[in-house]
């Protein structure tokens, strides 16, 4: 008898099925959002006049598409496999699963609508209206309860690495997202924020940053400590480093926000707390990268064959960079050179494809067929995936590297009296050949997703019809 | 066995061993080169504190050492640049547009600070580089062709105060007095006067007497279509500031194609250059006058500067 029978029904699986195909689906609506708007900016003919569909309102819908309808529906389902699989329990309530899947799709649908229609408060990464914040407050107890009821019932004495990081994230983001919504409705649709001026513009990227250090960072570091040692079959490289950068990268991370606000009517007291706090968040941002990449020493050989394993390297490579840059480009003296630049467009990207988006579809790759009780459908299409993504991210970032560095000098080019060299519209015009190269960027790693739809859905067809007996191993034996 | 030695590294505890390889932890220390740099940045940390502006107090906050403030740096920067800029400034405030010209050094820094000004206020009608643009009549500022004249004076005048272009509606359904054949014989004759083969010498003829008759058009455009610049109606100058283009040359305003020329006769154009200086319309000035001194000079070097 196979040691996994009997734990489907013990384990629900069932959401975490749904969350994981909707982040497939949502994968590919975010990044085709991207290229629809990335194309937008290299011919501005594609807005079409039409204001529904103007790079305006499609940008906060292609960045809510990535982070919190392909990166949340990631989360959800990698954390309710994580926490049931690391406690050996059944998540805490079947209505509370059911009330995060339901309700998180809802927001979705309610962000297609509101974006598009111009309704919006008007702040990155939280524009939603206030009745949809509402209703995000909800689903997030909902996850809230759902994760620690389910922690509490653990059949494990110890509370495994990837839930302390997938709680920060839950915590803090319930956090965040309650006091940078604190508004004051005057209409359905419309509210004034409580906070005015500066300060409304730190608590937004209080908000915004922290979004990226626990949405994007903490939450992603959890999946990785699950998937990575699962996937290498190798020990986790360091308990003492996991314990130590968890907590400085939990206490540090909540400081940072004011680097989004350098050279502004911030008061340089807070400029210099954002840019010490993000340069002491090096150390603490690498811990995570170090614990995977040593997880993956005496395994290296495996790369030769694991495709999955290759995700989970260069994903961890692209955070390693990307948490370099950022700590970098928090600097007073280089931030005046990449604010408002495409160099922070790039540096997200190396972030949110490189890292995320990566490490998601790794985490996807190694998850959807345990929980079909199936193999994949094709090894070989997950190496092209993976070669699509890579080469598809280095196209994007390197573009924008190059546009950006040079858009910031641009602006700030003296000629010999002291007379600006450039006019604004000049360094669009310079900008235009990158921003091509930027579009195609974003068609390679969208083909690559593409791919893994295919196979994705190849691999759910072929999986044997539901009975009993849905282990790997079930499969295997009957194959 | 190899794995059983490094097994003995672990912590002890022990997740998910159901199926699969089970999860376990190393018990390896710290990396001592990230324990030491995470050190160092934090070393840095507490050291910047004290050099600049950090820590919220009740009342204020702790100012740093070095009295840095980037509202001081601003001001620095801004006054640097500004005494460079001076002795140029200066001069360029007391010379006459002439005198400048003939001074290369104080030319050449007029005209890279007016292409500064022209790209971010002018380029977006003019095009960059003044190339103009047929949509919108934009006229186009580095040929010798000028509507209002290409002298440094004319051209000052032009951004100081403005321009407004007016071309009547000639065909009677959109209020003018013209029928529709009519327009089309004044169509041929602007074909034939800019140089190029007419279709039909009787419309040219019919034309041509309309010009100069019934529809009136060289009041403004002068006899012979010559415009309004150099154009003379009967031995006497047209009035110069009316702006009507020449129509005898190869340059368009708004294109020179026969359905072009039909849309411009029968529903008229208007073209409308904003006044940057004195005749600002709105509080203050939007360029000062240096600004507007520095982009004539710079229009006038574009390539047509008479």
């Amino acid at each position: 008898m196979s040691p996994g029978h009997g734990l489907t029904e013990q384990y629900d699986y069932e959401v975490i099925k749904k969350f994981a195909v909707m982040g497939v689906v949502y994968a590919v609506v975010g990044f085709l959002v991207g290229v629809l708007i990335a194309s937008q900016l290299t011919w501005p003919d594609l807005n079409f006049g039409i204001a529904q569909l103007s790079f305006g309102r499609l940008r906060p819908l292609h960045t809510s598409a990535v982070i919190f309808a392909f990166g949340g529906s990631v989360l959800f389902a990698t954390s309710y496999y994580v926490v049931q699989r690391t406690c050996k329990a059944r998540l805490f309530s079947d209505f509370l699963s059911a009330v995060t899947f339901w309700g998180w799709n809802l927001v979705v649908v309610l962000v297609v609508i509101t974006y598009p229609l111009g309704l919006t408060q008007g702040k990155e990464y939280a524009e939603t209206i206030w009745p949809i914040d509402l209703l995000i407050t909800v689903v997030w107890v909902a996850y809230l309860i759902n994760f620690v009821g389910t922690l509490a019932k653990r059949k494990e004495p110890h509370i495994y690495v990837a839930n302390w990081f997938y709680l920060a994230f839950i915590i803090t983001v319930a956090m965040l997202h309650v006091v940078n919504n604190l508004a004051i409705p005057v209409n359905l649709t419309d509210s004034y924020p409580v906070f005015a001026g500066v300060r409304d513009a730190m608590v937004q990227w209080w908000y915004g940053h922290n979004a990226v250090g626990f949405f994007l960072t903490a939450a992603f570091l959890g999946l990785m400590y699950y998937f990575v040692p699962k996937q290498a079959e190798r020990p986790v490289y360091s308990y003492r480093l996991s314990i130590v950068h968890f907590w400085a990268l939990a206490f540090l991370y909540i400081w940072a926000g004011p680097h989004h606000l350098h050279y502004t009517a911030l008061p340089d007291w807070a400029s210099t707390l954002g840019m010490t706090f993000s340069l002491m968040l090096l150390l603490p941002s690498w811990g995570g990268m170090i614990n995977g990449i040593m997880t993956l020493s005496g395994a290296w050989h495996k790369l030769r064959t694991d495709p999955i394993l290759r995700f989970f390297v260069v994903s961890l490579s692209f955070y390693g960079m990307s948490t370099f840059e950022g700590p970098m480009m928090s600097i007073k003296s280089v931030n005046a050179l990449s604010h408002y630049t495409d160099w922070t467009i790039g540096h997200v990207h190396s972030g949110a494809l490189g890292w995320v988006a990566m490490v998601s579809f790794g985490a996807l790759y190694h998850m959807i067929p345990r929980l079909w009780g199936t193999t994949i459908h094709s090894v070989g299409l997950i190496n092209l995936h993976f070669w699509l993504s890579t080469i598809g991210v280095v196209i994007y970032i390197t573009a924008m590297w190059i546009s950006g560095i040079m858009q910031g000098l641009m602006w700030r080019a003296y000629d010999q009296f002291g007379n600006l060299t450039y006019s604004f519209a000049e360094t669009v015009e310079a900008m235009h050949p990158y921003y091509l190269i930027r579009t195609l960027g974003g068609v390679v790693f969208l083909l690559g997703a593409l791919v893994m739809v295919y196979n994705v859905v190849m691999t759910i067809r072929n999986a044997p019809a539901p009975t009993g007996l849905r282990t790997p191993q079930a499969a295997r034996a009957a194959a | 066995m190899s794995e059983h030695d490094k097994e003995a590294g672990t912590t002890g505890h022990q997740w998910d061993d159901d199926e699969g390889y089970p999860l376990k932890e190393y018990s390896n220390p710290l990396p001592r080169w990230w324990l030491y740099t995470f050190y160092a940045t934090i070393v840095f940390s507490v050291g910047y504190w004290f050099l600049y502006p950090a820590w919220p107090l009740a009342d204020g906050f702790t100012p740093g050492t070095l009295g840095w403030s980037q509202y001081r740096q601003l001001d620095e920067e801004l006054a640097e640049a500004k005494a460079a800029r001076k002795p140029f400034d200066d001069q360029l405030a007391q010379l006459s547009l002439d005198q400048i010209r003939q001074d290369p050094r104080l030319a050449a820094y007029a005209i890279a600070a007016g292409k500064a000004i022209f790209g971010d206020n002018c380029a977006p009608c003019h095009g960059s580089g003044g190339v103009g643009a047929k949509v919108g009549g934009f006229p186009a500022l580095v040929d010798d062709d000028w509507l209002y004249g290409g002298t440094l004076e004319t051209i000052h005048a032009t951004v100081d105060n403005g321009r407004q272009g007016a071309m009547p509606a000639h065909l009677d359904s959109a209020g003018g007095a013209l029928n529709d054949q009519q327009v089309r014989d004044l169509v041929e004759y602007v074909v034939a006067v800019s140089g190029r083969p007419a279709a039909d010498q009787e419309a040219v003829a019919r034309g041509k007497e309309l010009f100069h008759g019934d529809a009136a058009c060289n009041a403004c455009h002068g006899d012979g279509g010559k415009g309004s610049l150099t154009g003379k109606v009967a031995g006497e100058a047209v009035d110069a500031n009316i702006g009507a283009p020449n129509l005898t040359d190869a340059i368009w305003l708004f294109g020179g194609e026969r359905d072009t020329l039909y849309a411009t006769i029968a529903q008229g154009r208007t073209g409308h250059m904003p006044a940057w200086g004195a005749g600002f319309e709105g509080t203050g000035r939007k360029l000062d006058p240096l600004a507007i001194k520095q982009v004539t000079l710079y229009v006038h070097n574009l390539g047509g500067g008479q």
